[in-house]
C-alpha cells in the first residue's frame, strides 16, 4: 500500500542568504571595491560588521573597532564604508521579493537571509537553488548561497557548507550528499557553529563530552531536554532529521518593532534623552503607519556604555498606550514616561523605544470616548508626507526638533551614496 | 399644529450672487459621468519598470552618447535582467567603472561603442569578456 520513496517526498526547506551582505550591496554599485578589501563599520563607524572575503584574508577580526583598523587602511588597501541602512533595505527588499517568486511559503529571517519551503526531487531541488542562486545575483547584483536540507537547522549547515566549500558552486542539497561526507563535516565543526546554540551552552555541552555537531547529532533529545531546555532538543532532533522548527510566514513586525542606538556621543541629560525619545516616537510612528499597525504598549529604555563599569544605569518603563495607536504624538508622549528615570549627568551610551502588542489597523471606529484627536487629524500621516518629499528631519514633533543635527545623531562619516532611495544620489554611469 | 412654510416668494431685487451661493447644501442633478471612468492617473513605475527587483535608475556622466540622444546629467531606467544583444545600450563594467555603451555583436567580434565620434571603440572577443551591468531601457532626457 505505501506509495514509492518519490510520491511522498516531504517539503523540504531552502535557507538562502547573502554573501558578506552589506559588503556585497556596496559592490553591487561601486565595481571599483570587487577584489579588494572591504569592510563595513557598525552604528557611529564603530567597528566592522562586515568583512568582505579580502578582509576576512588579511586577518581582520569580525567587530574590530575602526580605530585599530584605520592606520593600517592605507597599507592595507582597505576600505571602510558607514553603514548604508537605506540602500541595504532596498536591496533586501529586492531579494526578498524575487525569492518569494519562488515558493508561496517564504520566511524572512533576516535582512539577508530567508527560508522557503521547496518540494521535488534532489535534482530538481538542486535545480531549483541554482535558479534561485543565478537569478538574484543577475537581477539584483548581489551574490547568494543556497543550503537545501529536511530542517531548519541542517538547511543552515548546508548553507555554511555551500558557502566554504567551492565544490558546490554556493548550492548545496543536503540529501543529496554522501552520508560519509556529511559526517565528516559534522564531526570537524564545533557545537558553537551550530544555529541555535548559545556560546555560554558550549562549554556545558563540551562537559557532556559533546564537542561536535555530530556528537550533539547523536545525543538523546530527552536528556538534552531535561539538562538544557526544549530549545536544545529541537536543535538535536532537527540535526537527526526531524523538523522542528516551524516556517513563520512573518517574523519581524508580528510582535514588536525596536528603535534604538547606540549614540555618537554619550547623552547626559534628560533634555537630551526626551529629544532623542521624540524622534524614536516619531520613526515607530511611521513605521506603523507603513505596515498598518497599531501598538498597545511602548518599553522605552536607556543605558550606560557596557565599556564604563562605572555609573552604570539601565533604567527602563513599560507604558500601556490608552488605545491601540499610531499616532506620533501618543507615542512620543509614552516613551517620554522615562525621563524621570534619567540621571542627569550619567553617561548615557543607548536608549531606544519597543512597541509591542501590535496589531492591524481596524476598520472599526473606536468608542467616541477614545477616540484621539490627532489621529483624527491625520498628524502622523501629514508627517510623513512631509517627510518624504522634503527628507527626513524635515519636520519634527516638539523636542524632536527640525534641523541642527543634534549631537548624538549617528556618525557615519564614510557613507556611500543612497544609490537606490534618493534622487539626488544615484549611481553614475560615465559615457566617456 | 405645525408650522406651514409657505412657497418662497423670490425677491426680484436679490442679488445674483446670494442666489448662487446658497446655505444649504443643493444635490446635484446631474452626477459627473467622468467618475465612472476614473481608474487613477498614469503611474511611470507601471509603464516604464517591468521588473523592480531587477531595475535601477542611474545618472549618465558624460557626453560620449550624445549620438543616442543621451546627453549628460540625463537619468536611465536600467533593467539587469535582460539579455544585452547587439544593439543594445548597455551600462558595462570597465576598469571598475559602470560606463555606457552601445554593444555590437558581429561575426567578427565584440564591440562596445561610443556614440560620440570623439571616442574610441572598445573590442573584445566575445560578450563573455565583458562584464554587463545592466540593459538600459528609457532614458529620461532632460529637453
Amino acid at each position: 500500500m505505501s506509495k514509492p520513496a518519490t510520491m511522498r517526498r516531504m517539503p523540504q526547506i531552502a535557507h538562502v542568504d547573502v554573501n558578506c551582505f552589506y559588503a556585497s550591496a556596496e559592490r553591487a554599485f561601486d565595481p571599483s571595491l570587487e577584489g579588494r578589501p572591504v569592510v563595513v563599520l557598525s552604528n557611529n563607524d564603530g567597528c566592522a560588521v562586515t568583512r568582505s572575503p579580502e578582509a576576512k584574508a588579511l586577518g581582520i577580526p569580525l567587530g574590530e573597532p575602526w580605530f585599530k583598523l584605520a592606520p593600517r587602511a592605507k597599507e592595507w588597501g582597505l576600505v571602510a564604508l558607514s553603514s548604508n541602512y537605506e540602500l541595504y533595505g532596498d536591496i533586501s527588499a529586492r531579494v526578498m521579493e524575487l525569492l518569494g517568486r519562488y515558493s508561496a511559503w517564504l520566511e524572512v529571517y533576516s535582512i539577508d537571509e530567508a527560508f522557503l519551503g521547496v518540494k521535488g526531487t534532489p535534482e530538481e531541488l538542486l535545480a531549483l537553488g541554482r535558479t534561485m542562486k543565478t537569478a538574484v545575483r543577475r537581477n539584483v547584483g548581489v551574490p547568494v548561497c543556497v543550503g537545501i536540507a529536511g530542517t531548519k537547522t541542517l538547511a543552515k549547515l548546508a548553507n555554511k557548507w555551500a558557502k566554504n566549500n567551492p565544490a558546490f558552486a554556493g548550492v548545496c542539497h543536503w540529501d543529496s550528499v554522501a552520508a560519509a561526507d556529511r559526517e565528516s563535516l559534522m564531526r570537524r565543526l564545533s557545537v558553537i557553529e551550530i544555529w541555535g546554540v548559545a556560546t555560554r551552552l558550549t562549554k556545558r555541552l563540551n562537559g557532556l563530552g559533546i564537542q561536535s555537531i555530530l556528537d550533539l547529532s547523536r545525543a538523546d533529545p530527552v536528556m538534552i531536554r531535561d539538562r538544557f531546555s526544549v530549545v536544545m532538543m529541537r536543535t538535536v532532533l532537527e540535526l537527526q532529521g526531524t523538523p522542528c522548527i516551524p516556517m513563520e510566514e512573518e517574523r519581524i513586525g508580528r510582535d514588536q518593532l525596536i528603535f534604538s542606538r547606540s549614540f555618537a556621543t554619550p547623552i547626559t541629560t534628560a533634555a537630551g534623552m526626551r529629544q532623542v525619545l521624540s524622534v524614536y516616537g516619531q520613526q515607530a510612528s511611521a513605521r506603523l503607519a507603513k505596515h498598518g499597525l497599531q501598538a498597545k504598549v511602548l518599553t522605552a529604555f536607556a543605558g550606560t556604555s557596557h565599556f564604563n563599569p562605572k555609573d552604570t544605569s539601565y533604567p527602563s518603563v513599560c507604558v500601556p498606550l490608552p488605545m491601540p495607536t499610531a499616532d506620533p504624538v501618543l507615542l512620543t508622549g509614552a516613551a517620554h514616561a522615562l525621563l524621570p528615570h534619567i540621571n542627569e549627568g550619567i553617561r548615557y551610551a543607548r536608549a531606544g523605544i519597543m512597541v509591542t502588542d501590535l496589531r492591524p489597523t481596524g476598520n472599526q471606529a473606536p468608542l467616541a470616548l477614545f477616540e484621539n484627536p490627532h489621529e483624527e487629524r491625520r498628524v502622523g500621516a501629514l508627517m510623513e508626507d512631509v517627510t518624504r518629499r522634503y527628507g527626513r528631519g524635515s519636520i519634527g514633533l516638539g523636542h524632536a526638533g527640525i534641523r541642527g543635527g543634534p549631537d548624538w545623531t549617528m556618525k557615519r562619516d564614510m557613507l556611500s551614496p543612497r544609490y537606490t532611495t534618493h534622487w539626488d544620489e544615484l549611481p553614475l554611469v560615465k559615457a566617456a | 399644529m405645525g408650522v406651514v412654510v409657505g412657497p418662497r416668494v423670490i425677491d426680484a431685487g436679490m442679488s445674483l450672487l446670494s442666489v448662487l451661493i446658497s446655505p444649504v447644501p443643493v444635490a446635484a442633478g446631474y452626477p459627473s459621468p467622468a467618475q465612472d471612468y476614473f481608474d487613477g492617473r498614469i503611474d511611470l513605475n507601471e509603464h516604464l519598470i517591468k521588473d523592480i527587483t531587477s531595475t535601477y535608475v542611474v545618472r549618465v556622466s558624460g557626453d560620449s552618447m550624445e549620438g543616442a540622444g543621451i546627453s549628460d546629467g540625463d537619468e536611465l531606467i536600467v533593467n539587469r535582467a535582460l539579455e544585452p544583444k547587439d544593439g543594445s545600450v548597455v551600462i558595462a563594467v570597465l576598469d571598475g567603472e559602470l560606463t555606457i555603451k552601445r554593444l555590437r555583436i558581429t561575426a567578427t567580434g565584440v564591440v562596445l561603442q561610443a556614440e560620440n565620434p570623439a571616442y574610441p571603440d572598445i573590442r573584445v572577443p566575445s560578450v563573455s569578456d565583458l562584464v554587463i551591468w545592466g540593459v538600459a531601457t528609457r532614458c529620461l532626457h532632460h529637453v
